[in-house]
């Protein structure tokens, strides 16, 4: 069995806000191996959203070990976890956020700018490939606010993979699109995934998508509940308690 | 330090709001023009204001101390003699000042007193009155070495006929005014009447015209010699006239040479309190004025910043979601704070510059008659550089606190959309 990219060990966390405690994530252990599409589903405030900024580095758990690539990142600083997100981690949010100062290519290669000139440049070929191959050619030198909400997302999906991340997360992608374009942005996430063999962490209320993915994980009030009928994933996924 | 990502993003802000931009760069022009223009043109008029009370006067006199007689009434109260009785009249008595006998010992010494020396004349000085025909006029009389007194007051230059460097004895060197009133051209004749009744015929030699009121009205010049016969001061002078290479040197120099003479010496700052009073509150409206409008460019560098930090929270998240660290988010806003302060100063500097060379340029005609330009004005550099480094110290200062608060910007929160 290959390494996994992001591996999860007896997690928790835990908001204290001033002197009232909110328990969220209890006891997760998982891992997600190389190239791998999951799904994780569940109801608003199981803690979807909490459990994918633990794995892509934007918070830190209160129990357990994070590993990304086989790596302990649970007590790297901030300045630790940047650099990680920078090199290894993509991501893709609800909304784009691109930034209109930059054209559409400039904004796909921005986790590349992070790390230089030379870096950027000699990744803008392969960038220049994905938007085209996510339908972008003609595009490739206008800023954002001129392309519709599903072309910008497109724009967002081709940025996550930018810097060949490891792992890209992404929260609710398709939750701002109207049905037609999130199926488009979907089906590229997928595709892209398969073809870079980047794994892919994706939180979805669309039942549909979660269907198609490799693995579901389904989360309810903070602890993982057993994937139900055929989606039966990993042995770290089923080890939750059948429902 | 900055990056190619950090200077790429400020530059970018920057541009894509040329509008707020302009605005903010233009704000910090005004200041930094501001700074140069009012430094450049009150310190010009002080100058002036200086130049012209100092102009015609010694920087430093050097003259024997008073003499304040003493009633013998008044030394009872030193504890003499107790029990005698005084009858009469008290009266004031006049101060007496006595002349300075062996000034020819103390010339050389008051001429290496100090490297900023430019010139020391001795002068002797009283009233006296000139006469032509029925007309009769009190002035004042200088009797003084032409070749020394001109480093005091520069009446060669100022000459409209005639000479005063060279005078001979019996010849009279006077203003263009007090000439006009009595008629007189070169080398016509005039007597002078001393204190005590003598007179001694002059030809006039000289006719000039300063621009200093002290010397143009009522003033006539004679020789050393022939003032002291007119005043009969024997071999005497009445003092020594000091000049300076740095005129704002003079109390220090004053105070330094004083113990190591028998004789008072006054700096003009101390005859001229009043012009220090008001040079120090021009000089204090100036600052007000220049503190205000650095304040002001600070504000407009701040303001910008906040909006630009304020509609680029979501962004900021997502970079620093995407790796970007606190201290590169801080970078890039201080990166426009400090460009957005240099491009004023490059618009500013140069402005100030214009704008300075125009009013050198003007020409009026003075109240002396002559044409010159009505402002004193200098362009100094080192004024140039000063005005750009407040302007970009303050830009640093004002980005500092948005530029903070980007850094600090939490991803986790705006991915949450709140
Ligand atoms: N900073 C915080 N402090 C305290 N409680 C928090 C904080 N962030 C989230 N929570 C709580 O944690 C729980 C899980 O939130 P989370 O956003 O992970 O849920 P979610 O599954 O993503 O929900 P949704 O489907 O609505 O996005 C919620 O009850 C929420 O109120
Ligand atoms: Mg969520």
């Amino acid at each position: 069995m290959p390494q996994p990219v992001v591996e999860l060990d007896r997690v928790g966390k835990t908001y204290y806000t001033g002197d009232v405690e909110t328990p969220v994530l209890f006891d997760l252990s998982f891992s997600i191996v190389p190239g791998e599409f999951v799904a994780i589903v569940g109801g608003s405030g199981s803690g979807k959203t909490t459990l994918l900024n633990l794995m892509g580095l934007l918070d830190r758990p209160t129990a357990g070990v994070i590993r990304v690539e086989g790596r302990e990142v649970s007590h790297l600083d901030e300045l630790g976890r940047a650099r990680m997100r920078r090199d290894r981690l993509g991501f893709i949010f609800q909304f784009h956020y691109l930034l209109p100062e930059f054209t559409v290519l400039e904004n796909a290669l921005m986790p590349c700018r992070m790390r230089g000139r030379e870096f950027e440049k000699s990744r803008e070929a392969r960038m220049r490939e994905l938007l085209t191959y996510v339908g972008l050619e003609e595009k490739l030198n206008v800023r954002p606010p001129q392309l519709s909400g599903g072309q910008q997302q497109r724009v967002a999906v081709v940025r996550s993979l930018a810097n060949d991340p490891a792992v890209v997360f992404a929260d609710e992608p398709t939750g701002n699109l109207d049905s037609k374009s999130g199926r488009m942005v979907f089906d590229l996430m997928k595709r892209l995934s398969r073809e870079s063999g980047t794994a892919f962490i994706m939180v979805t209320h669309d039942d549909n998508f979660a269907l198609e993915a490799d693995r579901v994980i389904r989360i309810r009030d903070g602890r993982i509940q057993a994937p139900p009928g055929r989606h039966e994933g990993t042995e770290l996924a089923v080890a939750a308690p059948e429902a | 330090m900055t990056t190619y990502f950090i200077r790429s993003v400020a530059f970018r802000h920057l541009r894509y709001s040329v509008g707020q931009s302009l605005l903010t760069i233009g704000v910090v022009g005004i200041s930094v023009l501001l700074i140069i223009y009012l430094r450049t043109i009150i310190g010009g008029t002080q100058t002036r204001i200086v130049q012209n009370t100092t102009g015609a006067i010694p920087h430093i006199t050097v003259e024997p101390p008073e003499r304040t007689p003493v009633g013998a009434w008044q030394l009872a109260n030193l504890g003499i003699d107790p029990d005698t009785l005084y009858v009469g009249e008290v009266v004031n008595l006049p101060k007496a000042r006595e002349s300075i006998e062996d000034w020819r010992l103390w010339l050389p010494s008051l001429d290496g007193a100090d490297p900023a020396v430019t010139a020391v004349s001795p002068i002797v000085t009283g009233q006296a009155f000139m006469n032509r025909g029925s007309r009769r006029q009190s002035v004042r009389l200088a009797g003084v070495i032409p070749e020394r007194h001109n480093g005091i007051v520069e009446i060669e230059k100022s000459l409209v006929s005639g000479r005063f460097i060279g005078m001979s004895p019996g010849d009279i060197v006077l203003g263009r005014k007090l000439a006009t009133d009595f008629g007189l051209k070169l080398r016509d004749k005039v007597r002078l009447v001393g204190p005590e009744g003598l007179t001694l015929n002059f030809t006039v030699a000289g006719i000039y015209n300063t621009g200093f009121g002290q010397v143009d009205d009522g003033q006539v010049f004679v020789t050393l010699r022939d003032g002291q016969s007119l005043l009969e001061l024997g071999g005497s002078i009445s003092s020594f006239g000091i000049k300076l290479a740095d005129l704002y040197a003079a109390e220090n120099i004053a105070r330094r040479i004083a113990p190591g003479l028998p004789f008072k010496v006054r700096s003009w700052v101390v005859d001229n309190p009043n012009l220090f009073v008001t040079l120090a509150s021009q000089g204090q409206t100036r600052d007000l004025i220049l503190i205000m409008t650095t304040i002001a460019s600070g504000f407009g560098i701040g303001s910008i910043l906040v909006m630009v930090v304020t509609s680029k929270y979501r962004e900021i998240g997502i970079l620093k979601a995407m790796g970007a660290t606190p201290g590169e988010i801080q970078s890039i806003f201080v990166l426009e704070g400090l460009l957005l302060a240099f491009l004023g100063c490059l618009a500013g500097v140069p402005l100030g510059v214009v704008l300075l060379k125009a009013l050198a340029a003007i020409r009026s005609v003075g109240p002396d008659g002559r044409v010159g330009s009505p402002f004193l004005i200098e362009i100094d550099p080192v004024l140039l550089v000063g005005a750009s480094l407040v302007a970009i110290v303050t830009g640093a200062i004002a980005s500092y606190f948005p530029a903070r608060r980007a850094g600090q910007v939490d991803p986790i929160q705006v991915i949450r959309g709140s």
